[in-house]
């Protein structure tokens, strides 16, 4: 199996994807013969040209309404918004159409559409940092998939793509460089399905996008300590395949959740409610959340350092939780 | 600023009880000193007068009529003339609306929280024991105990602040079992009867306080003390003769006429001044004696069993004895008893004598050592001079004295039994006085 690296792995989706489907267009700024800003679509503008990937103004609402409309027409597009704080600016087409339009026209149309960008605090100031998890989560009717590992970001990029309702697919900017085994040709990733991607037996922790990472290196300090985590991935967070958390605090009976993203009413916040419905019996500490300071991100790299949880923070937390 | 009225303590020992009625409505202005509610303790119904002035506001969600809650539970609160009108329950329920939700039942350790954190400043502090500890345990180990049996309110727990783990209800469900506590035995009495199926010609009924506190103290006592009954039979002749007198007594008119109990009661109190070994208790690892007699008598009402306290009663006379134990045994019987006075006892009598019992085996009342059980008063023909062959008709009495062995041995207890009936024989010796 071929080593690659994050955006490798998503690209080569996207181009297999783009070889299959002519109906499958890219729209964004600077994912033209640029291939865009971080490398998304690096080789395909040679393959496509401007028909297929097409640099836009800057004018997020605009271009998400125009793919909006061609998806219910019936075409495959991919928005890229280079980093995910300019969605923002298309928020209100997103929500009260892209979302809603199944509904509204009771199943008469779909809107098979990819949003994409980079989200997480990188050494990119307030601007450039969001996650916007719970956001997304909050409304219905959208995907929201937060790949890790290179293999995930091929295999759920090739699900978001043939999905038939709109998927926001966020791609951490410390995960772009990211080296690992990514198979070959077709590989899909299903939704909704959860990857433990480290097996223990004294806590679960479920780390969201790019704290997967820092979890896995906090679980080998642990080891030093005697005490096994088992570290789940959710791949996506729109399904939430809280099944398998559930199967895990049967083991465990202990439960992190580490989110970069803000505490208050953010992903954490709702598995730990879900969790707390439907395994309250098995818990033998209280469900604890590790979350990203509630401040805009600072562009400091030491203020950041200190604002996001890391592999040390994350494993403080698990002793704590072990004391409990 | 309101003053809070909550559910006083009526005895040292009593940790909760009932608010019986309000004697003062809701809104009705009071002073200080007036009579507010009673309150049913563990055994005695007592009013309350109220310690502050101002306009009664009852909490709307306070504890109901006959629910048991812990010492210091607030009940409502005394607002004076000038907030009248501006008064809000602690939790923001307006006093408007506090009559629409009157009838709802909460807890009531919740209402005392909640009063404390919005009062702030001028609230009086709650009695720390008042509040029953919570023991916490996590999810997990609660019903993983209760799926191994454990019992896990009585496990300590080696989580933060003493919680409850799961690897604590491991340990304690593979540790060898260990004899119980003989004060666990008691209350776990009624759980260790297997339960059999209830037929369906039962009536049902709550057990009420009185019986409960009852239930309780027997039980203890039954599991704690190690009791043995001595029985005498005593001659009373003089006894009923002495009654007889003091009936016949002009001079008594309108008194109380001293009753078998008042008597026995002087007699058993000069009995325990010479023998303080039967008039003491077990304090932890030491017997305390007391240099003074308090003695209960039980009384039977419809409530239950209750026991007044004569105090002093070596001190007193006669006649003394007899009045103050006709005015405890009427407030007694009438339900008015303090809780004060049912309190503090060194030694009981039960006489089952009018009910035409012989002897019997009474049940030391905890924590005292011995209880004089006194039966019916009956003429039978006696050899009273065996050589002479001569044979009388004399009134005889069986008196079944219950000691804890713990305290005393066979002989002490059989010697202050024989001083007991020397005493009844011939009353003249303790009507001197000590």
């Amino acid at each position: 199996m071929p080593e690659m690296t994050f955006t490798d792995a998503a690209r080569a989706g996207l181009a297999e994807e783009m070889a299959r489907d002519p109906l499958i267009f890219v729209v964004g700024e600077g994912i033209g013969p640029r291939g865009g800003n971080f490398n998304t679509t690096v080789g395909l503008h040679e393959l496509y040209g401007d028909m297929r990937l097409r640099d836009t103004p800057i004018s997020e609402r605009g271009f998400t309404g125009l793919c909006t409309g061609a998806a219910v027409l019936g075409a495959r597009p991919v928005v890229d918004f280079m980093f995910l704080d300019f969605e923002l600016d298309a928020l209100g087409e997103i929500i009260n159409q892209t979302s809603r339009l199944r509904w509204m026209s009771n199943g008469q149309v779909n809107v098979p559409i990819v949003i994409r960008g980079g989200v997480g605090v990188a050494s990119t100031g307030p601007h450039h940092s969001a996650n916007l998890f719970s956001v997304f989560m909050h409304i219905p009717g959208l995907y929201v998939v937060t790949p890790v590992f290179p293999a995930d970001a091929k295999g759920l990029l090739k699900t978001a793509i043939r999905s038939n309702d709109p998927v926001i697919f966020l791609e951490h900017k410390k995960l772009l460089k990211l080296k690992g085994p990514v198979p070959d040709g077709e590989y899909l990733v299903p939704f909704g399905k959860a990857a433990v991607v480290r097996s223990g037996t004294d806590v679960t922790v479920v780390a969201i996008s790019f704290p997967v990472i820092e979890a896995l290196s906090a679980a080998r300090m642990l080891e030093a300590d005697g005490i096994s985590a088992e570290i789940i991935d959710p791949r996506t967070l729109v399904p939430l395949d809280i099944d398998t958390i559930l199967e895990s605090i049967a083991k465990t009976h202990r439960l992190l959740i580490v989110d970069e993203d803000y505490g208050p009413c953010g992903a954490a916040a709702e598995i730990a409610a879900q969790v707390m419905e439907r395994a309250f019996y098995e818990l033998d500490a209280p469900v604890r959340r590790l979350n990203g300071a509630f401040i805009p991100a600072p562009y400091s790299p030491p203020l950041e350092a200190a604002v996001v949880p890391n592999a040390a923070r994350i494993a403080q937390a698990v002793r704590s939780l072990i004391q409990e | 600023m309101a003053y809070e009225v909550t559910l006083p303590r009526l005895g040292w020992d009593m940790e909760e009880g009932s608010l019986a009625v309000w004697i003062k409505k809701d809104g009705e202005f009071v002073k200080s000193g007036e009579l507010l509610f009673t309150v049913e303790g563990d055994k005695a119904v007592q009013e309350i007068e109220a310690l502050d002035t101002g306009y009664l506001r009852i909490l709307p969600d306070g504890p109901q009529p006959g629910v048991k809650v812990p010492v210091g539970t607030l009940l409502g609160f005394l607002v004076p003339e000038n907030e009248r009108d501006s008064f809000v329950f602690p939790g923001g329920v307006s006093a408007s609306t506090s009559m629409a939700t009157a009838d709802r039942v909460t807890n009531p350790v919740v209402d005392l929280r909640a009063a404390i954190t919005s009062e702030g400043e001028g609230v009086l502090p709650v009695a720390e024991d008042a509040k029953p500890r919570r023991v916490y345990i996590s999810p997990y180990a609660k019903r993983l105990a209760q799926g191994l049996g454990v019992d896990w309110q009585s496990l300590k727990g080696s989580g933060r602040a003493g919680r409850i783990m799961a690897a604590d209800v491991e340990k304690a469900a593979t540790a060898p079992l260990v004899a119980p506590k003989l004060a666990g035995i008691a209350s776990s009495l009624t759980t260790s009867i297997p339960p059999q199926a209830i037929p369906e010609s039962v009536t049902r009924q709550p057990m009420s306080q009185t019986r409960k506190k009852i239930a309780e103290h027997m039980a203890t006592s039954a599991h704690t003390v190690a009791p043995v009954t001595l029985t005498a039979e005593i001659d009373a002749t003089e006894l009923v003769g002495l009654r007889k007198q003091l009936k016949a007594d002009a001079a008594l008119g309108g008194l109380p006429l001293p009753s078998y109990n008042d008597m026995l009661a002087k007699i058993v109190a000069q009995a325990l001044l010479e023998h303080p070994h039967m008039n003491a208790q077990i304090v932890g690892d030491e017997i305390l004696y007391s240099n003074t007699a308090h003695i209960a008598v039980a009384v039977d009402t419809e409530r239950g069993l209750l026991v007044p306290v004569l105090r002093d009663v070596q001190a007193k006379s006669l006649r003394q004895v007899a009045r103050e134990a006709a005015a405890l045994i009427e407030k007694t019987r009438q339900g008015t008893i303090a809780y004060a006075d049912l309190q503090g006892a060194t030694f009981t009598i039960t006489n089952l004598g009018m009910f035409e019992i012989e002897a019997f085996t009474p049940i030391i009342n905890l924590p005292q050592c011995a209880i004089l059980g006194v039966g019916q008063i009956i003429a039978k023909q006696v050899v009273t001079d065996a050589e002479l062959e001569m044979v009388e008709i004399r009134q005889r009495m069986v008196l079944s004295l219950t000691f804890d062995h713990r305290l005393v041995d066979g002989a002490q207890a059989a010697r202050f039994l024989q001083r007991i009936k020397r005493l009844a024989e011939r009353p003249y010796v303790w009507l001197v006085g000590s």
